[in-house]
């Protein structure tokens, strides 16, 4: 079972978690204000906060999802300490360096990076090379992080017992968790995208250094997006793993198993998700057609394992059963719908006749969105607080559970409908003010800064409550 | 057609809620010796035919009207080459020298007849938006230096249309603009 | 294909990522864009293999046509320009009976001056190869944008080589500037027959990291060195996932 250590630098990794998501929070709220013109920013500044809440919303709940699999994982095999310490404190540095070189520096070119943006310098001269030597120091971390998760699995199980390929025939000798499958599905992905921004940042260092420019804007761009796209994908995967793993369990019920189909849907998944990042890339006709209609493709398929396996295990496993519902099993399956609703707002967009007229308005924020602060945080805050109360004695009742719930949802569903509405009147993401001819974008803006007060009004009461119990 | 893209998605996700809500409920009013679901195996199966079937549709419907396709069997009656640089695109009937780029303003294209935009970067990523009188994107493509995109339409109402940056280009990308009349 | 890309990837480790080797091309390659979908001059044409043509247009009206233009007393490029572009149509473009124009714009340039040439190079049987001169050539210039600079002191020409891609309505659909890969003759090949491609390169920016490759004998974008660099994580990822598999599989059977 899990040692004390890891019970200690799993709260401290949530403290890190909750504290980084309400300043990025409030970066947000800040933004939708300006561009609502209730305050003034800089171009600049709005941007730099941006590219601050953008990486810090990614890497927050990318590590809150490696947390809660790292701190589970212990139920199956050991997992080591040392590495875990080893990303927390890579981490910290990252972001540190990360804020220095946008809040300081003014570092302003998007959480993508987008090449050759980065060289175009317009903020410190010294900005560039340390936000991207603040993402080296996070990629390393988190690459051997989820590396050594993997090899401690393999340690245990074989790789066909890990991928669960017994189960693809009847009566397994041995059974796989979903957990482990799920952990170690998601975990390739992660070190491929990892990988893949290791790549880049190797090339986009190399032309920094030698002055050149030998990047392919077209190479570097798919680089960029199978990274960014795929680590936005997979950490939400890291959750579901932790769904699978404890959804049955708070609610007393019997522990899920793997069955056939439930190997088949990750396997599969794992080959969707790492072609469907092309979707990103469809108004660059650079691109190869048959790439894109395979974006496509892949796309529409990643939804169906998805849709007809995990979304509709949950809907098996409630209807028309008793469960203790508890705010942690609330949260995931709050979380399951939110992350069903932000993925028809994705398949819609990445239909390419749709992302002809959606591709970079606020449709994209708004689908993201809405799997991100309505799904994948959900899963990790049901993580978080029945981490925090596992440990209570006897019956615990939490007196503002339903207050919470309902500021996040009143909250997040007006915050996100200003995004979609937004995304439907054509207005572009990404402009710290919008043009005058745009005469709903900026009420927009405003009504969205609101609800998301609502929002963030249920996280600190979220921090304030597992705070003080980890 | 945003507009009916954005019905489309209220009604799967209302649907998609009351789906939810309904399942929640008939939790809450479960006793203990309720079974849960039917046959749940098989009707896992028919969710994920019909799931399938249905994006089966949609794919073969749209993927014939990427902008790959558009009007790729005539001839253009006119181009326009564009260059979109840190914050400003230039649009001109002629090729355009990036050492010294120069455009025209007040361009007026044709109605009804088939346009090819010829779109550059002379710098970094930008987006090439073009948005119709009523403030609606109708067409985009993306501006990546060293290549050329070659955008087609035909413009079927007069009007002047705007052109916006639809790629984060640094501090003025909301700046970044342009237009045309459409006679 | 795949030699080629090493090939290249060698050549600029060694100069050591220097651009310079395409600096020369920077200023003209914009120039490929200029005077596309205009009409071409219809030159009255007299030479080698015109048949019962008497002019460019009556040319590209019976097949589609691909104009170069070179001067027969050229010490530079016009030769090795002509000795690729033959090889290349003859072995590596699918053959089609698109038109070749060779037209000089020299003035010094006669009709056996041309005929000269083209026995030169082979090309006097090829009916596909048209080799000509005409008396309007700055007006031909003119609408296809060329602009040859002549030096005195050498009787030499400053120039570049041009390819100009004209379909059967006598339109220009596509021009190529200097010697290039078969893959963009290829696309030149296609746009004379109307064949849309929604994207191409510019010369100047050819890179190393390039990702695909037009590819003339399917006529579709094949992988390029630049997307191995986009496979690399993926085998990467199995190689680590392999190894750790491999040291695990001690620790199982202990």
């Amino acid at each position: 079972m899990e040692s004390l250590k890891t019970r200690k630098i799993t709260s401290v990794w949530i403290v890190i978690v909750l504290a980084l998501f309400i300043v990025a929070i409030i970066l947000g709220i800040l933004m939708r204000l300006n561009q609502g013109t209730i305050i003034q920013q800089s171009p600049v500044t709005f941007y730099g906060n941006m590219t601050t809440h953008g990486l810090t919303m990614i890497g927050i709940w990318f590590v809150a999802g490696m947390a809660a699999v790292n701190y589970l994982m212990e139920r199956y095999v050991k997992t080591s300490y040392g590495v875990n310490l080893f990303a927390l404190i890579c981490t910290i540095i990252g972001v540190l360096m990360l804020w220095s070189s946008t809040f300081i520096g003014h570092f302003h070119a998007g959480w993508t990076f987008l090449y050759p943006l980065p060289f175009k310098v317009a903020w410190a001269q010294w900005a560039t090379p340390v936000f991207l030597s603040s993402l080296v120091v996070l990629g390393v971390g988190w690459l051997v992080w989820s590396v050594s998760l993997m090899s401690q699995i393999l340690k245990k199980y074989t790789l066909s017992q890990a991928f669960a390929w017994q189960h693809f025939k009847k009566n397994p000798a041995v059974e796989t968790p979903p957990f482990i499958l799920i952990t170690m599905v998601t975990l390739v992905g992660v070190i491929a995208c990892l990988l893949a921004a290791v790549l880049l940042l190797v090339l986009l260092f190399a032309e920094y250094f030698s002055n050149g420019s030998f990047v392919n804007d077209a190479a570097a761009k798919n680089l960029t997006y199978f990274f960014g796209h795929t680590i936005a994908n997979e950490m939400l995967y890291l959750g579901l793993a932790v769904i699978y793993e404890l959804f049955a369990e708070v609610s007393g019920r019997p522990k899920w198993k793997t069955t056939w189909y439930v190997a088949v849907a990750w396997n599969l998944s794992l080959a969707f998700i790492l072609t469907a990042f092309f979707h990103h890339l469809y108004m660059d006709f650079v691109q190869p057609e048959g790439l894109q209609i395979v974006g496509q493709l892949a796309s529409y398929l990643a939804s169906l394992p998805a849709a007809g396996v995990t979304v509709f295990s949950i809907l098996v496993a409630v209807y028309r059963t008793k469960i203790n519902w508890s705010l942690t099993n609330l949260l995931f399956f709050i979380g399951v719908a939110g992350w069903v609703i932000g993925g028809l707002g994705a398949v819609i967009d990445a239909t390419i006749s749709n992302n002809f007229v959606l591709h970079n308005t606020l449709w994209v924020p708004a689908h993201f969105h809405t799997y991100n602060a309505m799904g994948n945080v959900l899963f990790s805050l049901g993580f978080f607080h029945w981490f925090a109360h596992k440990f209570d004695v006897g019956f615990y009742i939490d007196k503002n559970a339903m207050l919470k719930l309902t500021l996040i949802l009143f909250g997040g569903i007006g915050f996100l409908l200003a995004f979609y509405i937004g995304g439907a009147d054509s207005i572009p993401r990404r402009y710290s003010n919008y043009p005058p001819e745009f005469t709903m974008a900026a009420p927009l803006a405003t009504v969205a800064a609101v609800f998301a007060t609502f929002y963030l009004l249920a996280i600190l009461l979220f921090f304030l409550n597992i705070t003080k119990n980890v | 057609m945003q507009h009916s893209i954005l019905w489309l998605f209220l009604i799967l996700a209302g649907a998609s809620i009351i789906v939810f809500t309904y399942v929640y409920l008939s939790s809450k009013k479960a006793n203990q010796s309720d079974q849960g679901m039917n046959q749940p195996l098989k009707k896992r199966f028919w969710f994920l035919l019909i799931l399938f079937v249905i994006l089966g549709i949609f794919a073969s419907v749209t993927i014939p009207k990427s902008p790959y396709y558009l009007f790729a069997d005539e001839t253009p009656a006119r181009v326009l080459h564009v260059a979109a640089m840190q914050y400003a695109f230039i649009l001109s009937n002629d090729a355009i020298n990036p050492e010294s780029p120069q455009g025209e303003t007040d361009l007026v294209l044709p109605l009804n007849e088939l346009i090819e935009f010829r779109v550059t970067s002379l710098d970094v990523n930008h987006g090439f938006a073009i948005y119709d009188a009523n403030n609606q994107l109708i067409a985009q493509t993306q501006a990546m230096p060293g290549y050329v995109n070659r955008l087609r339409w035909k413009f079927t109402s007069p009007g002047k249309y705007n052109i916006l940056c639809l790629e984060f280009c640094g501090m003025d990308h909301q700046g970044m603009r342009s237009s045309f009349t459409v006679k | 294909m795949y030699k080629n890309n090493v090939f290249y990837f060698l050549v600029i480790v060694i100069i050591g990522w220097n651009t310079s080797v395409y600096s020369q091309q920077d200023n003209i390659a914009w120039k490929e864009e200029s005077h596309v979908y205009t009409k071409v001059l219809d030159a009255p044409l007299k030479g080698y293999g015109l048949g019962d043509s008497t002019s460019l247009l009556q040319l590209a009206h019976q097949n589609p046509t691909i104009l170069a233009l070179i001067f027969t007393r050229c010490t530079g490029i016009c030769n090795p320009f002509l000795l690729q572009l033959s090889e290349k149509l003859e072995w590596e473009i699918e053959h089609k009976n698109f038109n070749i124009v060779v037209i000089s714009f020299d003035p010094r340039d006669t009709e056996a001056d041309m005929s000269a040439l083209a026995k030169r190079f082979h090309l006097d049987q090829e009916k596909q190869w048209i080799f000509g001169v005409t008396d309007s050539i700055e007006s031909l210039n003119k609408s296809i944008d060329f602009n040859p600079i002549r030096d005195e002191t050498r009787q030499q020409y400053d120039h570049e080589a041009l390819l100009v891609g004209i379909n059967s309505d006598g339109y220009i659909t596509k021009k190529l500037i200097g010697m290039r890969s078969t893959s963009d003759l290829a696309l030149l090949v296609g746009s004379i027959y109307n064949s849309f491609t929604p994207t191409h390169q510019l010369p100047n920016k050819n890179r190393l990291f390039s990702c695909f490759n037009y590819d003339p004998k399917t006529g579709k974008n094949t992988p390029g060195l630049g997307l191995l660099f986009i496979a690399l994580p993926a085998i990467l990822t199995i190689f680590i996932l392999f190894t750790s598999n491999y040291l695990g599989k001690s620790e199982r059977i202990g």
